[in-house]
């Protein structure tokens, strides 16, 4: 028993011996292999980080496509529903998901040349909502401001009309006379470019409708997140409330994310490919290059399977201080391209980690593992003979 | 002697050759790929960015104010101008006419359901016309083609028959109609009225105003309206590259480019450019840039090819390290060879020479390699992702001939001067 167990213990010891001297004595070598992994685990955490973050960073590109839902009452024609409905409306939707969101009212006002559409919104809202507007001058900026408005580009062309003008508003019904600072114009090749914009508060008193909007549009984050269901739950809430996504914006949303996130995946799965494959060259050359270890460690005697469990627990070493210090390079390679794209950090997920782990270990494993049984068949007299 | 070193290094460690290379193929074609894909992302994303709809608005030009809300327009007075349907095909016809993807004309009239008082928006327009354009007989174009977005239940109406009609959905829940009724419809003031009966073929939904209306044929509501031919706006999809400052100023003011800057303008697809070349192309139009498509279009695309950009970048570093090491590798297991070298009385100038000329001939075959194997690639990650395939851009070849020279030489470099130093009896004697 005894004798056993000595011999057991001088069989560890010889081996442990065998992996410090061969780390110790190969530094450069080592050292090349350990960075080659590093930079291999690198790249796949950091576009495996990436690839899990696309969807959710370029649907809040896509929002650069404005309102993609809508609220508005029931009736057709120009009917009118609470504001306070449209408050209470903002407060089912989860802030993170809120983009930007404004209510609408329109009528008709008269300027000093002619009838103009007005409508009255809540800009820091429609900012957010509408990013995609050409201003020319400046947004309105305070919610209370019922000094200033904003024209259409069409509307100002037509009425001689330059940011700082004054403008003249009134409306026979409500008896309002009052001129207003042009402060932008704005420019969207749509109907806005035919109206002006003035704060809700301002427009319902011009148009004596005090606590009423038209509709509202909202900007909502919609990935993983269903739009339908929420329609569905406002309009059995408010039975006068009509609510809908937008199709224009929605059905296209969907097509574009599938479509990034599949040139994404396979881009991702190229480089992997690529990155794996160079890993395994290096350390393929780095084993070939000790055939005559193998053959002198043969002709002493060790046994095959002894041989394929040093080099394996060698390249586990060198391995595993590679992938951990790549996952650490990698997460900050994410950072880096998520500042770089979308300005923005990309999410550490705890996923990544094994999925790294097993991309490269497997990668690194086989690379040796192929070469040493090469090896391994070869008589060992022909090696240590030369060539 | 140096030529049949080289040969002999070749012939000799054919399989350690062999490695060097097949790992400069892998890399040469992913990143040749990568660059192939990233150059023509901009044309495909764009294309897939249709979907968002038409990016132009052509109107007639008009002095007047329209007051129209939701759909229906509150001024009746307004001095209606109209476009002719015939000057149509000549959109086709401009400089940048293979980046028009589609386009549908509209012609819009205020009627009312029998039965109800609250006017609804009657729209004319094309489905999904045959309309020969120069150089493609087989033209086909309309909403169809621009909003891909328009959810028809039922069947789409065809262009030519008279009185099949869309009903927008919100209208057809709110009057109880269903795909199959026949609805009258009554337009004009009170003493020229006049009524028709329609059938509804399809009920559309868009979540946007046609969702209240109905939407016909062009040629039914001309008919309807007693106006042949005459066209009140034409929606035109475009393909377009994102706006840059050169086209932020021409929007600005065009007269203020010179004559270099007009003819890059002009021949460059901004939506500006091609809005420009629309208006030309009509009379007595104007056109305007639907922002919302157009600048949300250009943010997205820009991101798009930043990312890709950014990507293949990085994946270009990432496998020049790797080629590097594994040049390393392979020099350093050498050193029984130079130190014999050495002994024998070889400078380290040639020793270098041997080592990078080695280095430079692998460089190229593998960057060859990889290059045709990279168009592969490109063609089969463009069929996957876009269904269409992607032409091969020359520049990636010298570019990739470089780099991949390049890098072979980089990774050689440090290794050889680590081992020149060597001393060749250490070396010979077996202490490596």
């Amino acid at each position: 028993m005894a004798a056993i167990s000595l011999q057991q213990r001088q069989n560890l010891r010889m081996f442990l011996r065998i992996l410090l001297q061969s780390l110790r004595i190969r530094k450069s070598r080592v050292l090349i292999a350990f960075c080659s992994i590093l930079i291999g685990a690198a790249v796949v955490f950091a576009l495996l980080s990436l690839y899990f973050d696309i969807s959710i960073k370029m649907s809040r590109e896509l929002r650069a496509y404005g309102a993609n839902f809508f609220v508005g009452a029931a009736e057709t024609g120009q009917p009118t529903l609470e504001a306070d409905i449209y408050r209470r409306v903002l407060e089912q939707i989860p802030a993170q998901r809120l983009v930007g969101a404004s209510p609408y009212l329109y009528g008709v006002a008269r300027l000093d040349l002619g009838n103009a559409v007005l409508a009255g919104v809540d800009f820091t809202g429609l900012r957010r909502l509408s990013p995609f507007w050409q201003v020319e001058g400046k947004w309105v900026a305070v919610d209370f401001d019922e000094e200033h408005c904003m024209i259409g580009r069409a509307l100002a062309r037509n009425m001689a009309l330059k940011v700082g003008d004054q403008l003249r508003v009134f409306k026979r019904e409500t008896g309002f006379n009052q001129s207003l600072t042009v402060r932008g114009i704005v420019e969207t090749g749509q109907a806005e470019d035919d109206q002006i914009f003035v704060n809700l508060s301002l427009a319902q008193k011009i148009l004596g409708q005090p606590g009423r909007i038209n509709h509202a549009m909202l900007s909502i984050l919609s990935r993983d997140f269903d739009t339908d269901a929420l329609a569905a739950r406002l309009k059995e809430q408010w039975p006068g409330v009509t609510a809908a996504p937008l199709r224009k914006v929605s059905y296209s949303e969907g097509k574009i994310l599938e479509k990034i996130k599949g040139l994404m995946a396979l881009v991702a799965v190229i480089i992997l490919a690529a990155t794996t494959f160079c890993v395994m060259t290096t350390l393929v050359a780095m084993v070939v290059e000790r055939t005559r270890e193998i053959a002198l460690l043969k002709s002493l005697g060790a046994e095959n399977r002894s041989i394929v469990r040093q080099f394996l627990i060698e390249t586990c070493c060198i391995s595993l201080a590679g992938i951990a210090g790549g996952m650490l390079v990698g997460f900050l390679l994410a950072q880096l391209l998520g500042q770089a794209v979308f300005g923005a950090a990309i999410s550490f997920r705890i996923a990544v980690v094994p999925l790294t782990l097993t991309v490269s270990l497997v990668a690194a494993l086989l690379a040796a593992i192929m070469p040493v049984r090469m090896a391994l068949r070869i008589a060992p007299a022909t090696v240590l003979k030369g060539e | 002697m140096f030529i049949r070193m080289l040969r002999q290094s070749f012939l000799r460690g054919r399989k350690r050759k062999a490695l060097a290379v097949a790992t400069i193929v892998i890399s040469a074609s992913l990143i040749s790929a990568l660059m192939t894909i990233s150059i023509n992302v901009g044309d495909k994303m764009s294309r897939e960015l249709k979907s968002y709809g038409a990016n132009i608005n052509l109107l007639p030009k008009s002095e007047s104010i329209p007051l129209e809300i939701g759909g229906i327009d509150y001024n009746p007075l307004r001095g209606q101008s109209f476009l002719a349907e015939t000057d149509l095909p000549a959109i086709k016809e401009i400089f940048w006419r293979n980046n028009i993807a589609g386009f549908a004309p509209f012609l819009k009239t205020p009627v009312r359901l029998a039965g109800q008082r609250q006017p609804v928006q009657l729209i004319g327009t094309w489905f999904d016309r045959h309309q020969p354009v120069a150089n493609e007989p087989d033209y086909r174009t309309g909403v169809r083609q621009i909003n891909p977005f328009w959810e028809v239940v039922g069947d789409w109406p065809e262009d030519r028959a008279f009185g099949g009609v869309l009903l927008g959905a919100g209208l057809a829940a709110a009057a109880g109609l269903e795909v199959g009724d026949r609805i009258r419809i009554e337009l004009g003031e009170a003493e020229r009225q006049q009524s028709a009966e329609l059938q509804v073929v399809g009920l559309l939904k868009t979540g946007g105003a046609e969702d209240q209306s109905i939407v016909a044929p062009l040629a039914t509501v001309q008919q309807l309206t007693g106006l042949p031919g005459k066209i009140q706006a034409v929606s035109v999809s475009a393909l377009t590259v994102p706006e840059n400052a050169l086209a932020k100023k021409a929007r600005r003011n065009l007269d203020a480019l010179n004559t270099e800057e007009y003819d890059r303008w002009y021949c460059t697809a901004y939506v500006s450019t091609i809005a420009h070349q629309v208006e030309e192309a009509i009379p007595n139009s104007a056109a305007r840039p639907i922002w919302q498509v157009a600048a949300g279009e250009g943010a997205v695309m820009r991101k798009i090819q930043l990312l890709l950009l950014v990507v293949t970048v990085a994946a270009f570093i990432a496998s020049s390290l790797g080629i590097s090491s594994l040049m390393s590798t392979t020099i350093m297991e050498r050193s029984g060879e130079i130190g014999l070298m050495k002994a024998l009385g070889a400078a380290d100038r040639a020793v270098y020479l041997l080592f990078l000329s080695e280095a430079a001939v692998v460089g190229i075959i593998g960057g060859l390699l990889g290059c045709g194997a990279g168009a592969g690639l490109a063609q089969l990650i463009s069929l996957g992702i876009f269904r269409s395939t992607v032409p091969f851009a020359p520049v990636t070849l010298p570019v990739i001939l470089f780099t991949s020279v390049l890098i072979a030489l980089v990774g050689s470099l440090a290794p050889s001067r680590h081992i020149t130093r060597l001393l060749p009896a250490e070396v010979l004697h077996g202490r490596n």
